[in-house]
């Protein structure tokens, strides 16, 4: 269960965050839209405490880990995995070593079980063929691919945070990501893997997640399903998600 | 300030506490030790050779050229060598881990090492820290000794003195004192430079005029810290050794 309570964080005496409420279970789909720069990426961040709060808690399987110490964080951290909007990718290790990356770090595993699990993940996101490849020397979506491979490789993660996945891919692209999210977050409810992506691609938003929440001035003004959402009566929020309404 | 200050206690202490990340140190002394040589050889050869003329020449006028190798050896060993050494390294390694450090910053790589379970500090800081410190001494010991070389060859061959009277006087300097002063500048001078270079790079924020930034002030602190610590080093180690001004 993560449970986010009266969230608020500025930079610079700019307020980003102003009051976020939310609470989910770690098997859910969400979607958090929103502007450029209304602070989706920020919640993430918040999530695995890669930045604090000035004000509220966030609360995750009922700890309170807001202030936390780093070297405190590891179990909640472990629940979550992230892939950044630019994959974050370690860009002096090949891809091989980086979908390794926390087997060599954590395990004791030998080369031959490294590479055979290194190519299964890779296998599983379609990108097999760029195993030796510098991460500069792949698209932006092969990229996005391994770091979701990483990502599963690292842990097997109760729920995935996924930041802009689409974003700047074509459509073909982005429509095999969304697969890949939606294969990796497969099954029923209690026992499945959830995701929270962020992202003001609502195309991908619909076909990956069942509850939507939309940020606005540091709020969250709308928490629903589809459903709801088609209803929305907030004019900023009818004009976000234009593409599914009916003309 | 309160950070850099941690960040170079946590390094210290954590070179002696799992997890040991041993092939991130052997990269980092291939890179900071290995790397710099040739750097390090050229300023040392020609620092010696252009101190070696100015000194024998001004000798010479007074008609004690003879001297020079002393001169010259006092001079490289307790002062210029580890000075001018750790200058290059702090322009060459300094910069190199500011901007690499701060790149993985800006890509979020070290956000990613973070959410999986790993302490940035023990595996990007540790590893620069350590190899700076034992690499800079040593190649402070190999510069000191193609420094001479150079004043070797400028006092026989230019200025015309004995050779082996030059190398008698160097062994006569190689004392306790001047060996421990000249080997203890270069251990500090290491830990600080890699300890300002790896905080500036963790401290990267705002793309690349904020790296531009980082890597700029990672070695002119650097530059700055190497003269401030080299002058209060004489102070102290003249007082632990008992020589007086
Ligand atoms: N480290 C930081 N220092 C200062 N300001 C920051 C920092 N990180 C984010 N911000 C500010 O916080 C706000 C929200 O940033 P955030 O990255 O969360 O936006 P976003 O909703 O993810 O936008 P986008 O859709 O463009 O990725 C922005 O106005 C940004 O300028
Ligand atoms: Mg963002």
């Amino acid at each position: 269960m993560i449970e986010l309570q009266d969230l608020r964080l500025s930079y610079n005496h700019h307020r980003v965050l102003d009051g976020i409420n939310f609470k989910a279970h770690f098997y859910e789909k969400i979607a958090i839209l929103g502007e450029s720069g209304e602070g989706k990426t920020t919640i993430l961040k918040l999530l695995l405490c890669l930045a604090r709060p000035d004000g509220g808690r966030i609360i995750i399987d009922g700890r309170d880990i807001t202030f936390l110490r780093e070297s405190e964080l590891l179990d909640s951290r472990k629940k979550f995995s992230i892939v950044f909007q630019d994959g974050a990718l370690f860009d002096s290790l090949d891809v091989k070593e980086n979908v390794a990356f926390c087997m060599r770090e954590f395990s004791t595993l030998s080369e031959d079980e490294i590479e055979n699990r290194t190519r299964e993940f890779l296998r599983r996101v379609g990108i097999e063929e760029a195993i030796h490849l510098m991460p500069d020397e792949l698209s932006g979506g092969m990229q996005r691919r391994a770091a979701i491979a990483r990502s599963l490789a690292a842990c097997e993660p109760e729920m995935m945070l996924y930041d802009e996945p689409t974003s700047g891919l074509d459509p073909i692209t982005a429509d095999n990501i969304c697969n890949l999210i939606n294969e990796l977050s497969a099954g029923t409810p209690p026992g499945r893997r959830g995701l929270i992506i962020v992202t003001h691609d609502v195309e991908a938003a619909v076909r990956v997640a069942e509850r939507f929440l939309y940020l606005k001035d540091g709020k969250i003004v709308f928490d629903g399903s589809l459903d709801a959402l088609t209803h929305a009566g907030d004019p900023g929020l009818r004009k976000f998600i234009k593409g599914l309404l009916p003309r | 300030m309160q950070n850099f200050y941690e960040l170079s206690q946590r390094s210290f202490l954590g070179v002696f506490r799992r997890p040991f990340y041993v092939r991130d140190i052997i990269e980092q002394m291939d890179y900071a030790g290995a790397g710099s040589f040739f750097i390090v050889f050229l300023v040392s050869l020609f620092i010696g050779m252009a101190l070696s003329l100015q000194i024998s020449t001004e000798l010479s006028s007074l008609g004690l050229k003879m001297y020079t190798g002393k001169i010259v050896g006092i001079s490289i060993i307790r002062e210029i060598g580890p000075v001018a050494i750790a200058l290059s390294f702090a322009g060459r390694v300094g910069s190199g881990m500011a901007s690499e450090i701060g790149s993985m910053v800006l890509g979020h790589q070290v956000d990613m090492l973070r959410v999986f379970g790993i302490d940035p500090i023990k595996k990007l800081v540790i590893p620069r820290v350590l190899s700076s410190t034992i690499m800079l001494p040593l190649l402070t010991i190999i510069g000191d000794a193609v420094s001479l070389f150079g004043g070797y060859y400028i006092s026989v061959f230019v200025s015309h003195q004995s050779g082996s009277f030059y190398w008698s006087q160097i062994r006569a300097i190689m004392g306790f004192q001047n060996i421990f002063s000249g080997i203890a500048k270069p251990f500090i001078f290491g830990f600080v430079i890699a300890c300002i270079s790896c905080y500036m790079g963790l401290a990267t924020r705002g793309g690349a005029r904020g790296l531009r930034q980082a890597t700029t002030t990672a070695v002119v602190l650097s530059t700055i810290m190497i003269i401030i610590t080299d002058f209060l080093l004489t102070r102290i180690l003249f007082f632990v050794l008992g020589m007086q001004a």
